[in-house]
C-alpha cells in the first residue's frame, strides 16, 4: 500500500486542441468495458419497455414497408418494379441513421445524475448508443434477406459489398451523433427539431424513387442537382440500391470520399464536443 | 513524495447563467440581439479558494446554503473543471455525492453493480470479485435478483450506497451520507464511512450535521458566498459557527443540499 503511486487525477494540464482529441480517442478504447456495458443495457431497456420487445426490430421496418408499398403503388401509377425491396433496402439503412441520432442526441441528458456523481468520459455515452443502433440495424438484416425468398433474382454475389456501404454509413453517423449528443445539452428544441429534420432529409433523398428519378427531376437544375450530391445520404442509399436492389457494383468514388470527409468531421466533432464538456454539469 | 494529497491554488469556479437556465433557440436569438453586460450573466460559484490537504488529514466542509460546498466537492472530483487557479488531487478518488447514481431501471442488482464499477473505471475483473460483499452489505434479499424498477427508494439507496462504498479510495469526498435509509442500516453504514476513512489519505467531509464533522475531522473550513470565510481546527471553527448560527438563525439557512442553481 505505501508503495502505490499517488498519481494526478485531477488536474492535468489540458492537452490542445490535438491532444484532446487523441486523449478522447484513447479514452474510448480504455472505456470500453464501460461502453458495451452501457450498450448491453441500451438494448435491454430497448426490449423491455413493449410487449414485442425486440420483435420491434423486425416488425418496424418491415410495417413501414408495407405501407410505403401500398401508398406509393396506389399513388403513383408507374411503379418500380420490386417496390417492396427497393423501398426495403433504403428504409432499413434510414431507420439506424434516425434511431442513433435520435438516441445519441438523449444520451449526456439522461445520465444527468451520473454524470453528476462520477467523473468519466463522456463521449462513451453517445459512443455506446452508437454501438447499441449497430446492432439493431443487423437484426433489422433478417427481414431483408427474407424478402430475397420472394425476390431470388435480386440476389447477387454483389450483397458481399454490403458491410462496406455500412461502414461508409457509420463514419457517416459517427459526428452527427457525437455532435447532436452534446448540443442537445444546452439547446432543448434539438430533439423536437431532430424529427422534421430527418423526416424532410428522407423525402430529399432518394429513398421512395432512384437517384435516376431524382436526377431527371433536378436536371434542369443546377444548383439543385449539386445539392443532391452533396447529401450523403444520396450516395449512402444508391449504395445500398446497388449491391442489395440492383446486383452491380457501387460507386466507390463518392463512398470513399463520404468516408474521409466523415473522419474530418468526427475530429471537428469531437472537438465541440469537448468544449461544451466541461458545461455539462453546470447546466445537466 | 511530498505532494499533498490535494492542493489547490486560487481556485475559481465560474456559473454561466446565461448557459445554466434551460433555454431555447428562441431565447438565444433574443439575447444575441441586444447587448447585455458580461458580468451580469457569470456567476462565481468558488472564488479564491486555496486549500491544502496533508495526507492524514479530513476536511470538514461547513457553511450556509449555496456557499459552494457541493461544487467544491464536485471540483476536487473532476466532475466540474476550474476556471482559474491550480488544482490537484492526487491517487484514486471515491465520491460519494448523490447515493444510487448510475443504477439502471433494466438490470438487476449485480448487473448495476458491474455497471457503476464501470463508470468507475474499476476493471471488471476485480469488480466481479466484489460483487458478493456488496450484495450481501446492501441486504436486498429475494429481490437481487429482479430489475431495480421493483426496488424501494430505501432498496436504491442501500445498494448505491454499498457500490460506492466498495472501494479502497486515496481520497475520499463525502457530502452528508451518513443518513442513508432506516435506522439500522444508518448504523452500519456509519461504521463503513468510518473505517473508509480510517484507511483513506484525505478525506473532504461536506455536512450540515456539525456534530459529526466536529467528531470525525481535524480541521474545518467554513464557505461563504463561495470564498474560504474561516478555517482551523475543525472543533473551534465549528463552535464559533455555531454560536453565530444561534445568534442569527436567518442568516444560516440549513436545509436538504440540492442544486440551487441551474433551475
Amino acid at each position: 500500500m505505501a508503495s502505490r503511486t499517488h498519481q494526478l487525477t485531477v488536474g492535468r494540464p489540458p492537452r490542445g486542441t490535438l491532444g484532446t482529441i487523441a486523449e478522447t480517442l484513447e479514452s474510448i478504447w480504455e472505456r470500453r468495458e464501460l461502453i458495451s456495458r452501457l450498450t448491453l443495457t441500451a438494448i435491454r431497456r430497448r426490449g423491455a419497455d413493449s410487449v414485442l420487445g425486440h420483435i420491434w426490430w423486425v416488425l418496424d421496418p418491415a410495417l413501414q414497408m408495407v405501407i410505403y408499398t401500398i401508398l406509393v403503388t396506389f399513388i403513383r401509377q408507374r411503379s418500380q418494379p420490386d417496390f417492396p425491396l427497393f423501398i426495403f433496402v433504403a428504409l432499413l439503412p434510414w431507420k439506424w441513421f434516425s434511431s442513433a441520432l435520435g438516441t445519441a442526441s438523449e444520451s449526456i441528458r439522461k445520465r444527468d445524475k451520473v454524470l453528476r456523481q462520477i467523473a468519466f468520459p463522456q463521449i462513451t455515452l453517445p459512443v455506446a448508443n452508437i454501438v447499441e443502433s449497430v446492432f439493431e440495424f443487423c437484426v433489422g438484416l433478417i427481414p431483408l434477406f427474407a424478402l430475397y425468398l420472394v425476390y431470388p433474382s435480386h440476389l447477387t454475389m454483389w450483397v458481399l459489398a454490403l458491410p462496406l456501404i455500412i461502414i461508409v454509413q457509420l463514419l457517416v453517423t459517427i459526428p452527427f451523433a457525437i455532435t447532436l449528443s452534446a448540443v442537445n445539452v444546452f439547446y432543448r428544441d434539438i430533439g423536437n427539431t431532430l424529427t422534421h429534420v430527418l423526416r424532410l432529409w428522407f423525402y430529399l433523398s432518394p429513398s421512395l424513387y432512384s437517384i435516376e428519378t431524382m436526377r431527371n427531376m433536378v436536371k434542369n437544375y443546377p444548383a439543385l442537382d449539386f445539392l443532391v450530391s452533396l447529401n450523403p445520404f444520396t450516395w449512402i442509399f444508391s449504395g445500398y440500391r446497388d449491391v442489395l436492389f440492383e446486383g452491380r457494383a457501387p460507386d466507390l468514388v463518392p463512398l470513399l470520399t463520404l468516408s474521409v470527409v466523415s473522419i474530418l468531421f468526427t475530429f471537428v466533432a469531437i472537438h465541440i464536443f469537448r468544449r461544451m464538456a466541461p458545461n455539462f454539469v453546470k447546466v445537466l | 513524495m511530498s505532494n499533498p494529497p490535494i492542493l489547490l491554488q486560487g481556485v475559481g469556479v465560474q456559473y454561466d447563467l446565461h448557459l445554466s437556465r434551460k433555454r431555447s433557440i428562441r431565447k438565444t436569438v433574443y439575447r444575441v440581439t441586444r447587448e447585455k453586460v458580461e458580468s451580469e450573466r457569470k456567476f462565481w460559484a468558488l472564488r479564491n479558494i486555496n486549500l491544502t490537504v496533508a495526507a492524514g488529514e479530513s476536511i470538514a466542509v461547513i457553511g450556509p446554503n449555496g456557499a459552494g460546498k457541493s461544487t467544491l466537492l464536485q471540483t476536487l472530483a473532476g466532475i466540474i473543471p476550474v476556471t482559474e487557479g491550480k488544482i490537484e488531487v492526487r491517487g484514486d478518488i471515491a465520491t460519494l455525492l448523490h447515493l444510487g447514481a448510475g443504477l439502471e431501471d433494466e438490470l438487476n442488482a449485480e448487473d448495476n453493480v458491474m455497471l457503476v464499477g464501470a463508470f468507475l473505471g474499476i476493471p471488471a475483473a476485480v469488480m466481479r470479485k466484489k460483487v458478493k460483499g456488496i450484495l450481501d452489505f446492501a441486504d436486498l434479499g429475494k429481490f437481487a435478483r429482479a430489475e431495480a424498477r421493483t426496488y424501494s427508494s430505501g432498496m436504491r439507496a442501500r445498494l448505491g450506497f454499498s457500490i460506492a462504498t466498495s472501494v479502497e479510495p486515496d481520497v475520499l469526498l463525502l457530502d452528508e451520507v451518513l443518513s442513508t435509509g432506516d435506522a439500522s442500516f444508518r448504523d452500519k453504514s456509519r461504521g463503513r464511512i468510518v473505517s473508509m476513512m480510517k484507511k483513506a489519505r484525505a478525506i473532504v467531509y461536506v455536512t450540515h450535521d456539525l456534530e459529526s464533522a466536529a467528531e470525525f475531522c481535524s480541521r474545518a473550513i467554513e464557505l461563504r458566498k463561495g470564498e474560504i470565510v474561516a478555517e482551523g481546527p475543525a472543533k473551534r471553527i465549528i463552535a464559533d459557527y455555531q454560536k453565530r448560527m444561534a445568534a442569527n438563525p436567518a442568516a444560516y439557512p440549513v436545509g436538504k443540499p440540492g442544486r440551487a442553481r441551474g433551475r
